[in-house]
Protein backbone atom coordinates (compact mmCIF):
# COMPACT_ATOMS: atom_id res chain seq x y z
CA UNK A 1 0.00 0.00 0.00
CA UNK A 2 2.96 2.48 0.92
CA UNK A 3 4.10 1.73 -2.91
CA UNK A 4 0.68 2.32 -4.09
CA UNK A 5 0.62 5.68 -2.45
CA UNK A 6 4.24 6.86 -3.71
CA UNK A 7 2.78 5.89 -6.92
CA UNK A 8 -0.09 8.26 -6.55
CA UNK A 9 2.49 10.96 -5.62
CA UNK A 10 4.53 10.54 -8.24
CA UNK A 11 1.41 10.41 -10.33
CA UNK A 12 0.37 13.70 -9.03
CA UNK A 13 3.84 15.08 -9.68
CA UNK A 14 4.04 14.32 -13.19
CA UNK A 15 0.75 15.42 -13.79
CA UNK A 16 1.33 18.87 -12.16
CA UNK A 17 4.56 19.14 -13.87
CA UNK A 18 2.61 18.56 -17.27
CA UNK A 19 0.81 21.51 -16.39
CA UNK A 20 3.24 23.56 -15.11
CA UNK A 21 5.81 22.59 -18.32
CA UNK A 22 7.60 26.01 -19.09
CA UNK A 23 10.99 28.12 -18.96
CA UNK A 24 12.53 28.14 -15.40
CA UNK A 25 14.27 31.24 -14.21
CA UNK A 26 17.50 31.96 -15.83
CA UNK A 27 16.87 30.06 -19.01
CA UNK A 28 16.37 32.18 -22.47
CA UNK A 29 12.86 32.59 -23.61
CA UNK A 30 12.32 31.96 -27.66
CA UNK A 31 11.41 34.95 -29.70
CA UNK A 32 7.53 34.77 -30.42
CA UNK A 33 5.22 36.35 -33.47
CA UNK A 34 1.86 36.53 -33.24
CA UNK A 35 -1.03 38.11 -34.17
CA UNK A 36 -2.35 42.40 -32.36
CA UNK A 37 -6.11 42.61 -32.70
CA UNK A 38 -6.02 43.87 -36.00
CA UNK A 39 -4.23 41.04 -37.23
CA UNK A 40 -0.74 42.46 -37.49
CA UNK A 41 2.01 40.13 -36.91
CA UNK A 42 4.63 41.30 -34.00
CA UNK A 43 7.26 39.66 -32.78
CA UNK A 44 8.79 39.42 -29.34
CA UNK A 45 12.02 41.08 -30.70
CA UNK A 46 9.96 44.38 -32.15
CA UNK A 47 8.50 44.76 -28.94
CA UNK A 48 10.56 44.52 -26.16
CA UNK A 49 12.37 47.35 -24.99
CA UNK A 50 16.10 48.07 -24.83
CA UNK A 51 15.95 47.13 -21.41
CA UNK A 52 13.97 44.16 -21.66
CA UNK A 53 10.48 42.86 -21.20
CA UNK A 54 7.08 41.55 -19.90
CA UNK A 55 4.91 39.24 -21.44
CA UNK A 56 1.75 39.62 -19.56
CA UNK A 57 -0.73 36.57 -19.69
CA UNK A 58 -4.26 38.32 -19.59
CA UNK A 59 -7.74 37.76 -19.88
CA UNK A 60 -10.46 40.09 -20.47
CA UNK A 61 -13.19 38.26 -18.68
CA UNK A 62 -10.92 37.13 -15.59
CA UNK A 63 -11.80 39.85 -12.37
CA UNK A 64 -8.46 39.18 -11.15
CA UNK A 65 -6.59 40.67 -14.12
CA UNK A 66 -9.11 43.56 -14.19
CA UNK A 67 -8.71 44.40 -10.95
CA UNK A 68 -4.83 45.22 -11.97
CA UNK A 69 -5.67 46.69 -15.53
CA UNK A 70 -4.62 50.08 -14.10
CA UNK A 71 -1.71 49.12 -11.97
CA UNK A 72 -0.52 47.38 -15.00
CA UNK A 73 -1.10 50.26 -17.56
CA UNK A 74 1.03 52.60 -14.38
CA UNK A 75 3.48 50.11 -14.04
CA UNK A 76 3.57 50.55 -17.89
CA UNK A 77 3.70 54.32 -17.57
CA UNK A 78 6.03 54.36 -15.08
CA UNK A 79 8.92 51.94 -16.89
CA UNK A 80 8.50 52.86 -20.73
CA UNK A 81 10.84 55.48 -19.98
CA UNK A 82 13.39 53.14 -18.19
CA UNK A 83 13.48 50.75 -21.47
CA UNK A 84 11.24 48.04 -20.18
CA UNK A 85 7.98 47.20 -22.54
CA UNK A 86 5.20 45.31 -21.59
CA UNK A 87 3.34 42.71 -24.19
CA UNK A 88 0.03 41.20 -23.20
CA UNK A 89 -0.71 37.58 -24.13
CA UNK A 90 -4.41 36.72 -24.43
CA UNK A 91 -4.20 32.39 -24.81
CA UNK A 92 -7.79 32.01 -23.37
CA UNK A 93 -9.48 30.52 -26.22
CA UNK A 94 -12.84 31.44 -25.84
CA UNK A 95 -12.21 34.92 -25.60
CA UNK A 96 -10.23 35.08 -28.58
CA UNK A 97 -13.56 33.64 -30.61
CA UNK A 98 -15.84 36.03 -28.85
CA UNK A 99 -13.48 38.86 -29.96
CA UNK A 100 -12.86 37.62 -33.25
CA UNK A 101 -17.12 37.66 -33.74
CA UNK A 102 -17.22 41.45 -32.27
CA UNK A 103 -17.48 44.38 -34.61
CA UNK A 104 -13.87 46.06 -34.05
CA UNK A 105 -15.52 49.24 -32.27
CA UNK A 106 -15.87 46.95 -29.59
CA UNK A 107 -12.53 45.47 -29.60
CA UNK A 108 -11.39 48.70 -29.78
CA UNK A 109 -13.45 49.78 -26.43
CA UNK A 110 -13.12 46.86 -24.75
CA UNK A 111 -9.21 45.72 -25.12
CA UNK A 112 -7.47 48.78 -26.95
CA UNK A 113 -8.44 51.51 -25.00
CA UNK A 114 -8.58 49.41 -22.01
CA UNK A 115 -4.40 48.28 -21.60
CA UNK A 116 -1.96 50.79 -22.13
CA UNK A 117 0.39 48.44 -24.04
CA UNK A 118 -0.20 45.84 -27.31
CA UNK A 119 -2.43 42.45 -26.45
CA UNK A 120 -1.52 39.77 -28.83
CA UNK A 121 -3.52 36.31 -29.27
CA UNK A 122 -2.07 33.18 -28.65
CA UNK A 123 -4.94 31.38 -30.11
CA UNK A 124 -3.55 27.46 -30.41
CA UNK A 125 -2.11 28.58 -27.03
CA UNK A 126 1.14 27.71 -28.08
CA UNK A 127 3.04 30.09 -26.55
CA UNK A 128 1.15 29.43 -23.16
CA UNK A 129 1.84 25.79 -23.25
CA UNK A 130 5.56 26.73 -24.40
CA UNK A 131 6.50 29.20 -21.43
CA UNK A 132 3.75 26.82 -19.43
CA UNK A 133 1.56 29.39 -18.14
CA UNK A 134 -1.11 28.76 -16.49
CA UNK A 135 -2.87 31.71 -14.56
CA UNK A 136 -4.18 35.35 -15.44
CA UNK A 137 -2.69 37.75 -14.98
CA UNK A 138 0.75 36.03 -15.17
CA UNK A 139 4.06 37.73 -15.69
CA UNK A 140 7.43 36.52 -17.23
CA UNK A 141 9.93 39.51 -17.10
CA UNK A 142 13.12 38.77 -19.62
CA UNK A 143 16.15 41.36 -20.25
CA UNK A 144 17.57 42.07 -23.33
CA UNK A 145 18.64 39.44 -24.05
CA UNK A 146 15.48 37.45 -23.68
CA UNK A 147 16.65 35.99 -20.37
CA UNK A 148 14.02 35.42 -17.86
CA UNK A 149 14.67 37.25 -14.99
CA UNK A 150 11.44 37.03 -12.86
CA UNK A 151 7.90 34.79 -12.86
CA UNK A 152 4.97 35.23 -11.70
CA UNK A 153 2.46 37.61 -9.32
CA UNK A 154 2.85 41.39 -10.22
CA UNK A 155 2.15 42.04 -6.40
CA UNK A 156 0.88 40.66 -3.26
CA UNK A 157 -2.31 41.98 -3.27
CA UNK A 158 -5.60 41.56 -5.79
CA UNK A 159 -7.54 44.43 -4.16
CA UNK A 160 -4.23 46.74 -4.45
CA UNK A 161 -5.22 48.42 -0.68
CA UNK A 162 -2.70 46.86 0.98
CA UNK A 163 0.31 46.06 -1.46
CA UNK A 164 3.22 45.08 0.79
CA UNK A 165 5.25 43.15 -1.86
CA UNK A 166 5.58 44.66 -5.58
CA UNK A 167 6.79 41.61 -7.35
CA UNK A 168 7.31 43.03 -10.50
CA UNK A 169 8.55 46.56 -9.69
CA UNK A 170 11.22 45.45 -7.11
CA UNK A 171 12.50 43.00 -10.36
CA UNK A 172 12.24 45.76 -12.12
CA UNK A 173 14.24 48.02 -9.79
CA UNK A 174 16.65 45.36 -9.10
CA UNK A 175 17.81 44.65 -12.87
CA UNK A 176 17.76 48.53 -13.52
CA UNK A 177 20.19 49.00 -11.16
CA UNK A 178 22.80 45.93 -11.86
CA UNK A 179 21.64 44.28 -8.85
CA UNK A 180 20.66 40.88 -7.86
CA UNK A 181 16.54 40.36 -8.22
CA UNK A 182 16.11 38.28 -4.21
CA UNK A 183 12.89 37.22 -5.51
CA UNK A 184 12.28 35.48 -9.12
CA UNK A 185 9.24 33.79 -8.42
CA UNK A 186 6.00 34.26 -6.46
CA UNK A 187 2.63 32.74 -7.18
CA UNK A 188 -0.60 34.58 -6.36
CA UNK A 189 -4.49 33.30 -6.61
CA UNK A 190 -5.86 33.52 -10.51
CA UNK A 191 -7.89 32.57 -13.15
CA UNK A 192 -7.03 29.48 -15.04
CA UNK A 193 -6.29 29.89 -18.61
CA UNK A 194 -9.18 28.74 -20.68
CA UNK A 195 -6.98 25.86 -22.92
CA UNK A 196 -8.27 25.00 -26.44
CA UNK A 197 -9.91 21.74 -26.48
CA UNK A 198 -10.90 21.92 -22.15
CA UNK B 1 -18.07 30.41 48.11
CA UNK B 2 -20.67 30.40 46.09
CA UNK B 3 -19.91 33.55 44.04
CA UNK B 4 -16.44 32.20 43.57
CA UNK B 5 -17.66 28.88 41.77
CA UNK B 6 -20.29 30.56 39.44
CA UNK B 7 -17.84 32.81 38.76
CA UNK B 8 -14.88 29.78 37.91
CA UNK B 9 -17.93 28.09 35.96
CA UNK B 10 -18.63 31.11 34.01
CA UNK B 11 -14.76 31.32 33.03
CA UNK B 12 -14.71 27.96 32.18
CA UNK B 13 -17.21 28.42 29.53
CA UNK B 14 -15.64 31.26 28.08
CA UNK B 15 -13.20 29.22 27.43
CA UNK B 16 -14.35 26.25 26.33
CA UNK B 17 -16.41 28.76 23.17
CA UNK B 18 -13.60 31.06 22.83
CA UNK B 19 -11.63 27.92 21.93
CA UNK B 20 -14.29 26.50 19.49
CA UNK B 21 -14.57 29.56 17.48
CA UNK B 22 -10.75 30.83 17.22
CA UNK B 23 -9.74 29.85 14.04
CA UNK B 24 -7.03 26.40 15.07
CA UNK B 25 -9.58 25.33 17.65
CA UNK B 26 -12.61 25.75 15.36
CA UNK B 27 -10.67 23.81 12.46
CA UNK B 28 -9.36 20.85 14.75
CA UNK B 29 -13.52 20.96 15.80
CA UNK B 30 -14.72 20.41 12.20
CA UNK B 31 -12.58 17.95 11.22
CA UNK B 32 -12.68 15.44 14.36
CA UNK B 33 -15.42 12.80 14.69
CA UNK B 34 -18.07 13.14 12.33
CA UNK B 35 -17.95 14.49 9.04
CA UNK B 36 -20.02 17.95 10.01
CA UNK B 37 -22.79 19.56 7.98
CA UNK B 38 -22.70 23.33 7.69
CA UNK B 39 -25.83 24.42 8.76
CA UNK B 40 -24.44 27.83 9.20
CA UNK B 41 -26.88 31.17 9.32
CA UNK B 42 -30.07 32.64 7.35
CA UNK B 43 -27.17 34.46 4.95
CA UNK B 44 -26.12 30.77 4.33
CA UNK B 45 -23.08 28.53 5.87
CA UNK B 46 -20.88 29.52 8.18
CA UNK B 47 -17.54 30.45 6.59
CA UNK B 48 -14.24 30.26 8.54
CA UNK B 49 -11.59 33.03 8.57
CA UNK B 50 -8.09 30.75 8.45
CA UNK B 51 -4.40 32.01 7.19
CA UNK B 52 -1.70 30.09 6.75
CA UNK B 53 -1.17 28.02 10.07
CA UNK B 54 -4.84 27.02 9.33
CA UNK B 55 -4.55 25.93 6.19
CA UNK B 56 -1.03 23.72 7.59
CA UNK B 57 -3.79 22.28 10.39
CA UNK B 58 -6.53 21.59 7.92
CA UNK B 59 -3.69 19.64 5.58
CA UNK B 60 -2.84 17.22 8.38
CA UNK B 61 -3.86 13.91 8.14
CA UNK B 62 -7.06 12.88 9.93
CA UNK B 63 -7.44 9.06 9.43
CA UNK B 64 -9.40 9.82 6.28
CA UNK B 65 -8.91 10.77 2.71
CA UNK B 66 -9.46 14.78 2.50
CA UNK B 67 -10.74 16.89 -0.64
CA UNK B 68 -10.01 20.38 -1.05
CA UNK B 69 -11.72 22.53 -3.17
CA UNK B 70 -10.02 25.84 -3.41
CA UNK B 71 -12.63 28.75 -5.21
CA UNK B 72 -13.70 32.38 -5.24
CA UNK B 73 -16.84 34.09 -5.91
CA UNK B 74 -15.34 35.80 -9.01
CA UNK B 75 -14.18 32.47 -10.61
CA UNK B 76 -16.42 31.76 -13.56
CA UNK B 77 -15.89 27.68 -13.66
CA UNK B 78 -15.55 27.63 -9.93
CA UNK B 79 -19.14 28.73 -9.93
CA UNK B 80 -19.87 26.25 -12.22
CA UNK B 81 -18.77 23.21 -10.98
CA UNK B 82 -20.39 23.74 -7.58
CA UNK B 83 -23.33 21.84 -8.13
CA UNK B 84 -21.38 19.05 -8.78
CA UNK B 85 -19.39 19.57 -5.59
CA UNK B 86 -22.74 19.34 -3.45
CA UNK B 87 -23.24 16.28 -5.11
CA UNK B 88 -20.06 14.75 -4.42
CA UNK B 89 -20.15 15.88 -0.70
CA UNK B 90 -24.01 14.30 -0.16
CA UNK B 91 -22.53 10.91 -2.22
CA UNK B 92 -19.49 10.35 0.03
CA UNK B 93 -20.07 12.82 3.21
CA UNK B 94 -18.67 10.18 6.28
CA UNK B 95 -16.62 8.36 4.24
CA UNK B 96 -14.32 11.19 3.37
CA UNK B 97 -13.72 15.05 4.97
CA UNK B 98 -14.38 17.59 2.25
CA UNK B 99 -13.95 21.15 2.76
CA UNK B 100 -14.04 24.05 0.76
CA UNK B 101 -11.78 26.74 0.63
CA UNK B 102 -12.43 30.26 -0.41
CA UNK B 103 -10.12 32.64 -2.13
CA UNK B 104 -12.47 35.80 -2.28
CA UNK B 105 -11.53 39.03 -0.41
CA UNK B 106 -12.16 39.25 3.79
CA UNK B 107 -14.93 41.45 2.88
CA UNK B 108 -16.75 38.46 1.30
CA UNK B 109 -17.19 36.42 4.60
CA UNK B 110 -20.62 37.24 5.87
CA UNK B 111 -22.06 38.16 2.60
CA UNK B 112 -21.31 36.86 -1.17
CA UNK B 113 -19.67 33.74 -0.03
CA UNK B 114 -22.07 32.35 2.26
CA UNK B 115 -24.91 33.58 0.12
CA UNK B 116 -23.46 31.74 -3.03
CA UNK B 117 -22.86 28.25 -0.67
CA UNK B 118 -26.84 28.94 0.48
CA UNK B 119 -27.84 29.19 -2.98
CA UNK B 120 -25.73 25.62 -4.10
CA UNK B 121 -26.69 24.19 -0.26
CA UNK B 122 -23.37 23.15 -0.05
CA UNK B 123 -22.85 21.97 3.62
CA UNK B 124 -19.51 20.85 3.40
CA UNK B 125 -16.98 23.34 6.34
CA UNK B 126 -16.08 26.40 4.32
CA UNK B 127 -12.76 28.22 5.06
CA UNK B 128 -11.82 31.51 3.55
CA UNK B 129 -8.48 31.98 3.51
CA UNK B 130 -6.22 35.05 4.10
CA UNK B 131 -2.63 35.34 3.96
CA UNK B 132 -0.02 37.86 3.23
CA UNK B 133 1.82 35.35 1.50
CA UNK B 134 -0.03 33.59 -1.03
CA UNK B 135 3.08 32.30 -2.57
CA UNK B 136 3.71 30.15 0.35
CA UNK B 137 0.20 29.17 0.72
CA UNK B 138 -0.17 28.25 -2.45
CA UNK B 139 3.24 26.17 -2.27
CA UNK B 140 2.21 24.55 1.43
CA UNK B 141 -0.53 22.68 -1.18
CA UNK B 142 1.45 22.03 -4.05
CA UNK B 143 4.81 23.17 -5.52
CA UNK B 144 3.76 22.47 -8.56
CA UNK B 145 0.51 24.82 -8.71
CA UNK B 146 0.32 28.23 -9.82
CA UNK B 147 -2.75 29.06 -8.11
CA UNK B 148 -5.21 28.95 -10.83
CA UNK B 149 -8.36 28.31 -9.69
CA UNK B 150 -10.53 26.00 -9.34
CA UNK B 151 -8.05 23.57 -8.09
CA UNK B 152 -9.81 20.35 -6.39
CA UNK B 153 -7.03 18.08 -4.36
CA UNK B 154 -7.75 15.27 -3.10
CA UNK B 155 -5.18 13.39 -0.26
CA UNK B 156 -4.91 10.56 1.00
CA UNK B 157 -5.54 9.25 4.70
CA UNK B 158 -1.78 9.67 5.58
CA UNK B 159 -2.09 13.31 3.48
CA UNK B 160 0.03 12.34 0.30
CA UNK B 161 -1.51 13.79 -2.92
CA UNK B 162 -3.59 11.33 -4.35
CA UNK B 163 -5.36 13.38 -7.54
CA UNK B 164 -5.66 16.47 -8.57
CA UNK B 165 -7.81 18.92 -10.83
CA UNK B 166 -7.05 22.14 -11.86
CA UNK B 167 -10.20 23.26 -13.79
CA UNK B 168 -13.68 22.07 -13.72
CA UNK B 169 -13.79 18.71 -12.11
CA UNK B 170 -14.59 15.39 -13.80
CA UNK B 171 -17.01 13.97 -11.79
CA UNK B 172 -16.48 10.38 -12.95
CA UNK B 173 -12.74 10.64 -12.91
CA UNK B 174 -13.11 12.15 -9.11
CA UNK B 175 -15.02 9.44 -7.72
CA UNK B 176 -13.25 6.52 -9.20
CA UNK B 177 -10.12 8.05 -7.10
CA UNK B 178 -12.22 8.39 -3.95
CA UNK B 179 -13.44 4.62 -4.92
CA UNK B 180 -10.06 3.58 -4.87
CA UNK B 181 -8.47 5.30 -1.63
CA UNK B 182 -12.20 4.18 0.17
CA UNK B 183 -11.23 0.22 -1.37
CA UNK B 184 -7.70 0.00 -0.50
CA UNK B 185 -6.38 -1.26 2.54
CA UNK B 186 -4.97 1.76 4.67
CA UNK B 187 -3.44 0.02 7.40
CA UNK B 188 0.13 0.46 5.88
CA UNK B 189 -0.66 4.22 4.91
CA UNK B 190 0.97 5.89 7.60
CA UNK B 191 1.01 9.79 8.43
CA UNK B 192 4.10 11.48 7.29
CA UNK B 193 5.12 14.07 9.83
Amino acid sequence: MKRAAILFSLLFAFVMAANAQGIEVGAKMDSFSLPDMSGKIRSLDDLKGKNGAVVMFVSSQCPVVKAYNERMNQIVADYAAKGITFIGINSNVGEIDKMAAKPVDWVKTHITETYKFPVLFDKSNVLADKLGANITPEAYFIDANNVLLYHGAIDNDRSGSNITEAYLRTAFDSSLAGKKIERTKANAFGCTIKRAGQ
Amino acid sequence: MATLLKFLAEAAMCAVFALLFSTSGFTQAVRKGKTPVNKGSAVGPKVTKINSDGLKALLKPNGKPLLINFWATWCDPCRQEFPELVRLDAAYRGKIDFITISLDDLAEINTSVPKFLGEMKAEMPAYLLKTADESAAITMVSKDWAGNLPLTILFNSAGEPAYSRNGLIKYAAITAEIDKLLTAPTANILPSN
